[in-house]
């Protein structure tokens, strides 16, 4: 048809013309209705001939008109109807009926009606077309236009538009063209005003959904101002002149910056169905980003209504740590232990309001877990506009002044800091401001959660204590407590009393140094029996304790507390050892005056008291390092982080777990590759060894005192002294049997012990934790003992 | 319920010492000169009872027992500022005031007749402590006094307390130079038997090697006896920090001892202190820095030891304790170790597992010092042995001319022959034969010579 046209009007002078229309005729999207158009443009043509000059000069004037034409979205409001003049006759867009188009030459809308009649087919009245499409606007069904909803394939309902043909006429593509896109706002506000008819009587809509209604319906009060606006021009329109009246074009362009509102506006309302409270928050700031800056200030806008709820969350949060958000919208929801923060969106109303008061009542949680557990961090829940970093320090802000008002007992301050903050409102315009508030309100909060901790609660004096204390601190302390329950913990664990190890224990405390510690502190201080199972001695029951109270069991909680005893477990039987030790020592090394009285037993004495040096030496280096190289050193590490003060209760918590599980693993010298029992274990076993060793060396030394005295005995027998005890005659094959079996245990003993230390200190040397492999640097000693001696004992 | 340690100073030179220590501890626990505690120590952390005793609750009394043939010295202190401080019923001056003519035989006799007098002290003292875990002897071995009446005393103190240690502080007179006591090696030989049977620690001082750090440290070419006096009171003080400052180790003597000193014989110490400040000793040099380092290599250096010992090729650490005052980082000390392991600065036994034990200590709140860290060493050394051989050779050189004998043999000991002399020399040798065997790995099937013990006559 194209080629037909072409050629048909290739021979008429005007065709060049002709072609330059039609080659912006091709820019334009209607190309469906090409006959229409190319039958039009015919007509054009064919009347150009007599009114050449005319033409030409009609054409610039159409040609600027375009220019200005296609900015629909010009703010003022009149300029379409003062600039509107050069519209008409514009191609593509049917001009409406022009009543005063007589005169010497037809209008070109005259000819074109003309032409329509000629062929039957009669215009729908502009008025009509004005009509429909205001209520299309509205999304209300018109006369020759309606809104029909179909179920499309996959269920979903769905509006779409249907053109009735009407006795007033037929519409012409471009017109159903023109009013399908008006229509495409009447189906936007069908869809925003069902959704908000659907919704505000829901009662599980939260604060921010609610403003986002308000917002809406605000945006669309806004929209039917312009409608009424658009209706008034259309009645003016039906009695006015060409130059001033409303079209179906000027409409459109009236309306196009609604559209994008509404468009938008429709996003959000879709978007609701899916976000809740901070989700929905950030859906709206993601539209805040576009690079259109009309939408960008028009989310912004809704934003800034929007967010209101959320900042009055925030606000409570933030500055008196109460949470107030009936409808779990806010990023930090109450714990899981509360009652479930995740179906609290679904209550009704009536239940759903659940006051901060309520939540802190609520919380049945074990106490020292109030801190971790109290509250959740909802991260979806987290607005876009603050990044996670000042979503944390919020959430902890909050979090530490709930803590101290609850736990801490200060409501006061919290009152106060609270009034003293009110000064302040936080809001979406202000996102710096905002956050130089969390920054600051942080600041302060955690200042005073560290200062309860640190000043109120003595923090640092427990852990002092508990360093002094369980990881055995205190020599002269624990010396004594040993001392005096020695005796006691040889005997079956059934057989102790727990009254007399708290006497022993506050003996302990009155003659050594612990005495000076604070009432507090030692009124903390318990001994006590672990849970035993029959046949366990003292030995393996025997611990201290120190309780805690709330909320200072937040940072050392019951898991810490339990690491703590099993490290007091294993340095109390370190310190044991070391002790029989040193008792041994005093009686083989100063007792050797007897020894020196039985010369034959010289030989074994002297190899008895190098093992124990060699046992000596094992116990001293690692007590020496378990103190120096690992608790001194964490403690250090421990307490210029206290210094510092710096970050929440979290790195207090997590400062300590750090400090404790440094410990746990290197002292009980763990393995993360593998299984770090066998190394304690090892360690264990050379601890029972040197008691026995101790033991028998404690008949070897029975022995030979015994025999000393015989000869002491002989001798004075000798000079003619009288003895009156009759003692068993010397050399005695009994006896020397007996030495002969305690020789022999003590030399298994020394040797299990050799091969015992030397596994372990291979063993260690190649750990991969570097203080733990310098515990084995320390064990060998400065030579290479243990690795020379394997090696002789290889070859 | 401390573990208690009573002092003994005996003679001239034990008095002196023990004087200066005593006016040292006052100082690091704040107590004043008449023994009530100075209003600003409130400090505490410091076990006051080990060393001292609380008459009533405003005062401190040292657990000291001061005795002296002739009277001059502990006149001295009774006239001194710190008069009141000691008990006077610890106090024994011999009545004629005589002294012991620098003759060990004339000391240890008088100790036989004094015994009642000073065991009643003693008695009282023990009975007056809750667990008294030992005594500490303070004495030279060259006079009359210190090596007689302090051999009296090691003798009785074994037999009435077995089981309480015996620590001696025993200054070695200087062989480097002529001495005027010319029977001072007859004086040290019958002391160091002593010091061997009778004592379960001796810290080695060396009067020639006081004498010297005094001059270097110090700038003093005649040091006074002050100042030499207070290089040993530091060391005394520092090497019983951790037991007057409980920390979680080393809070017993035994403890200490134990790990220094694997067999009985070979427990003579040697020491090093570092730095030697105006804080301790009057007119000490400067000392520009003190890391843990610095402090823990110096400690090695012989120039800093306390003894002036001639090492051999195979001389070795049998056992080495440093006590680190200060404020000190553990990680330093860490470092520190690997640094001297490293280099190879210490040579050890070859018989057993041994190393520099770093024990940390607190230092007196109320003592204001310009250097962070201080460090004293107790070491076990072989080459300590060269002493004794010093003084075997210089009592062979005097015993093979017979010299000097008649002033011994006028007293009971000797009355019948001079097999005290004999044995004492016996067992002196065998120390250092002992100590020279500690060198070798074979050390571990060693065997004494078992005829030394058969003559003893005090035992």
């Amino acid at each position: 048809m194209q080629r037909h046209l072409m050629q048909s009007t290739s021979s008429s002078t005007p065709s060049l013309r002709l072609n330059n229309l039609l080659s912006r005729l091709y820019d334009q999207p209607a190309l469906s209705r090409k006959h229409a158009i190319l039958s039009f443009l015919y007509m054009l043509s064919q009347q150009s001939h007599p009114s050449s000059s005319r033409s030409t000069i009609t054409h610039p004037s159409t040609a600027s008109t375009r220019r200005n034409g296609p900015s629909p979205f010009n703010p003022s409001l009149d300029l379409p109807f003062t600039s509107g003049a050069g519209h008409r006759g514009t191609n593509g867009v049917p001009p409406r009926a022009d009543p005063v188009a007589d005169g010497g030459v037809k209008s070109k809308a005259a000819l074109l009606r003309a032409y329509r009649e000629r062929i039957g087919k009669a215009q729908v009245p502009m008025n009509v077309l004005l009509r429909d499409a205001i209520y299309l606007l509205q999304g209300i069904s018109g006369h020759c236009v309606r809104f029909v909803s179909i179920t499309t394939d996959t269920m979903e309902k769905e509006d779409q538009i249907e053109f009735v043909d009407t006795p007033e006429g037929t519409m012409p593509p471009p017109t159903r063209v023109l009013l399908h896109r008006l229509a495409e706002l009447g189906h936007l506000h069908r869809l925003i005003t069902a959704f908000l008819d659907e919704r505000s009587l829901s009662p599980s809509v939260g604060l921010v959904e609610q403003s986002l209604h308000h917002e809406l319906r605000f945006q669309l009060t806004e929209y039917h101002k312009l409608i009424a606006l658009l209706e008034s021009h259309a009645s003016r329109s039906k009695a006015g002149d060409d130059g001033g009246g409303l079209t179906l074009m000027r409409m459109e362009a009236w309306v196009g910056e609604w559209k994008l509102k509404l468009r938008l506006m429709s996003v959000l309302v879709e978007g609701s169905k899916n976000a809740h409270g901070g989700m929905l928050i950030s859906l709206i700031h993601a539209h805040t980003k576009n690079g259109d800056p009309f939408i960008r200030d028009f989310s912004t806008q809704i934003l800034e209504q929007v967010s209101k709820p959320f900042f009055t969350s925030l606000q409570a949060w933030l500055f008196s740590g109460s949470l107030s958000d009936p409808f779990g919208e806010f990023f930090v929801a109450p714990g899981k232990r509360n009652g479930g923060a995740s179906d609290r969106p679904e209550r009704d109303e009536v239940e759903g309001g659940i006051s901060a008061d309520e939540i802190d009542a609520d919380f049945r949680g074990d106490i020292h877990r109030t801190w971790q557990e109290k509250w959740t961090f909802r991260a979806e829940m987290m607005p876009s506009f603050l990044n996670e970093m000042f979503g944390r320090k919020v959430y902890s802000t909050g979090r530490s002044l709930n803590f101290i008002r609850y736990n801490c007992h200060d409501a006061e301050w919290v009152a106060k800091q609270a009034s003293d903050w009110t000064s302040k409102s936080l809001k979406y315009s202000d996102i710096a401001g905002l956050e130089q508030s969390i920054d600051a309100a942080y600041k302060v909060a955690s200042n005073r959660l560290f200062e309860s901790f640190f000043v109120k609660y003595r923090l640092i004096d427990h852990l002092q204590a508990l360093k002094a204390y369980l990881l055995c601190g205190y020599g002269d302390f624990h010396d004594l407590l040993m001392d005096s329950l020695s005796p006691l913990l040889a005997k079956p664990a059934n057989a102790l009393y727990r009254h007399t190890l708290t006497t022993r224990l506050l003996d302990a405390i009155k003659g050594s140094n612990a005495q000076y510690d604070p009432p507090d502190v030692l009124r903390r201080l318990d001994a006590r029996m672990l849970e035993y199972s029959h046949g366990e001695i003292g030995w393996d029951v025997f611990t201290l304790e120190y309780k805690v109270d709330p909320p200072i069991d937040t940072v050392i909680d019951p898991d810490a507390i339990n690491s703590y005893l099993k490290l007091f477990n294993h340095l109390w039987k370190m310190r044991r050892v070391e002790g029989s030790l040193g008792a041994a020592w005093g009686r083989v090394n100063g007792g050797s005056r007897s020894v020196g009285r039985v010369p034959e037993l010289y030989k074994d004495w002297h190899q008895v008291r190098i093992v124990m040096a060699e046992m000596i030496h094992f116990i001293r280096q690692m007590h020496a390092w378990c103190h120096r190289e690992v608790i001194g050193a964490a403690w250090k590490d421990l307490m210029e982080f206290a210094h510092k003060q710096e970050g929440d209760l979290d790195a207090v918590i997590e400062a300590h777990n750090k400090y404790l599980s440094r410990m746990v693993r290197k002292v009980l010298l763990h393995d993360s590759k593998r299984g770090h029992e066998n190394n304690l274990a090892n360690v264990r076993e050379i601890f029972n060894i040197i008691l026995q060793f101790l033991e028998s060396t404690e008949d070897f030394w029975r022995h030979t005192t015994h025999e000393a005295h015989i000869r002491d005995r002989e001798r004075d027998q000798a000079r003619g002294v009288y003895t009156a005890l009759s003692l068993n005659a010397r050399g005695s094959p009994s006896t020397d049997d007996a030495l002969a079996g305690i020789l022999s245990r003590t030399k298994e003993y020394s040797a299990k012990f050799s091969h015992q230390v030397g596994n372990l200190v291979i063993s260690l040397s190649s750990h991969s934790d570097l203080d733990i492999r310098f515990l084995a640097v320390s064990l060998t000693g400065f030579g290479a003992f243990y690795s020379a001696r394997r090696e002789t004992s290889r070859g | 319920m401390p573990r208690e340690i009573i002092t003994v100073q005996i003679g001239q030179c034990g008095n002196q010492m023990g004087s200066v220590f005593w006016q040292r501890l006052c100082a690091e626990h704040g107590i004043s000169k008449d023994g009530t505690l100075e209003e600003w120590a409130t400090e505490g952390g410091d076990r006051k009872d080990v060393f001292f005793y609380q008459a009533d609750d405003e005062h401190y009394i040292p657990r000291a027992i001061l005795m002296d043939l002739e009277p001059r010295v502990i006149n001295n202190i009774l006239t001194g500022p710190y008069a009141s401080l000691y008990n006077p019923e610890n106090i024994y001056t011999s009545k004629d005031g005589s002294g012991a003519g620098n003759n060990w035989a004339q000391g240890h006799q008088s100790g036989e007749k004094i015994y009642e007098d000073i065991f009643e002290m003693m008695d009282r003292e023990a009975e007056g402590s809750d667990s008294l875990e030992a005594f500490m002897v303070m004495h030279s071995i060259a006079g009359g006094t210190g090596s007689g009446l302090g051999s009296f005393v090691l003798e009785r103190l074994n037999d009435k307390y077995p089981k309480k240690l015996v620590q001696t502080y025993s200054v070695f007179p200087n062989n480097e130079e002529l001495s005027d006591v010319v029977v001072q090696p007859y004086n040290s030989i019958l002391t160091l038997k002593r010091l061997v049977n009778h004592a379960d620690s001796v810290v080695v001082l060396d009067n020639a090697a006081l004498t010297r750090i005094a001059g270097d440290r110090l700038n003093a070419n005649f040091p006074s006896y002050d100042q030499t006096n207070q290089i040993v009171s530091t060391v005394m003080s520092a090497s019983t920090t951790t037991l007057r400052y409980p920390g979680y180790m080393n809070n017993d003597l035994v403890g200490i001892i134990a790990s220094l000193i694997p067999t009985p014989r070979c427990h003579f110490l040697m020491s090093s202190y570092t730095p030697f400040t105006s804080e301790n000793v009057d007119k000490a040099k400067s000392i520009r820095k003190t890391t843990v380092l610095d402090v823990m290599r110096r400690l090695l250096q012989p120039k800093n030891r306390l003894v002036s010992t001639v090492p051999s090729k195979d001389s070795c650490y049998i056992s080495i304790l440093n006590i680190i005052q200060g404020d000190v980082d553990p990680t330093d000390v860490h470092q520190s170790l690997l640094r001297i392991r490293e280099r190879q600065l210490a040579n050890f036994i070859p018989w057993g597992p041994a190393s520099i034990q770093v024990a940390l200590a607190k230092k007196s709140p109320y003592i204001s010092s310009s250097h962070r860290v201080s460090g004293l060493m107790l070491a076990n050394h072989t080459s300590i042995a060269s002493l004794f051989r010093r003084t075997l050779d210089q009592y062979d050189r005097l015993r093979k001319r017979n010299a000097f004998l008649e002033q011994y043999k006028k007293f009971k000991t000797f009355e019948n022959g001079l097999e005290e002399f004999d044995d004492s020399r016996a067992v002196v040798e065998e120390l250092v034969q002992e100590y020279k065997a500690c060198e070798s790995a074979d050390y571990i099937s060693y065997v004494r010579i078992s005829s030394v013990q058969v003559g003893d006559a005090f035992c």
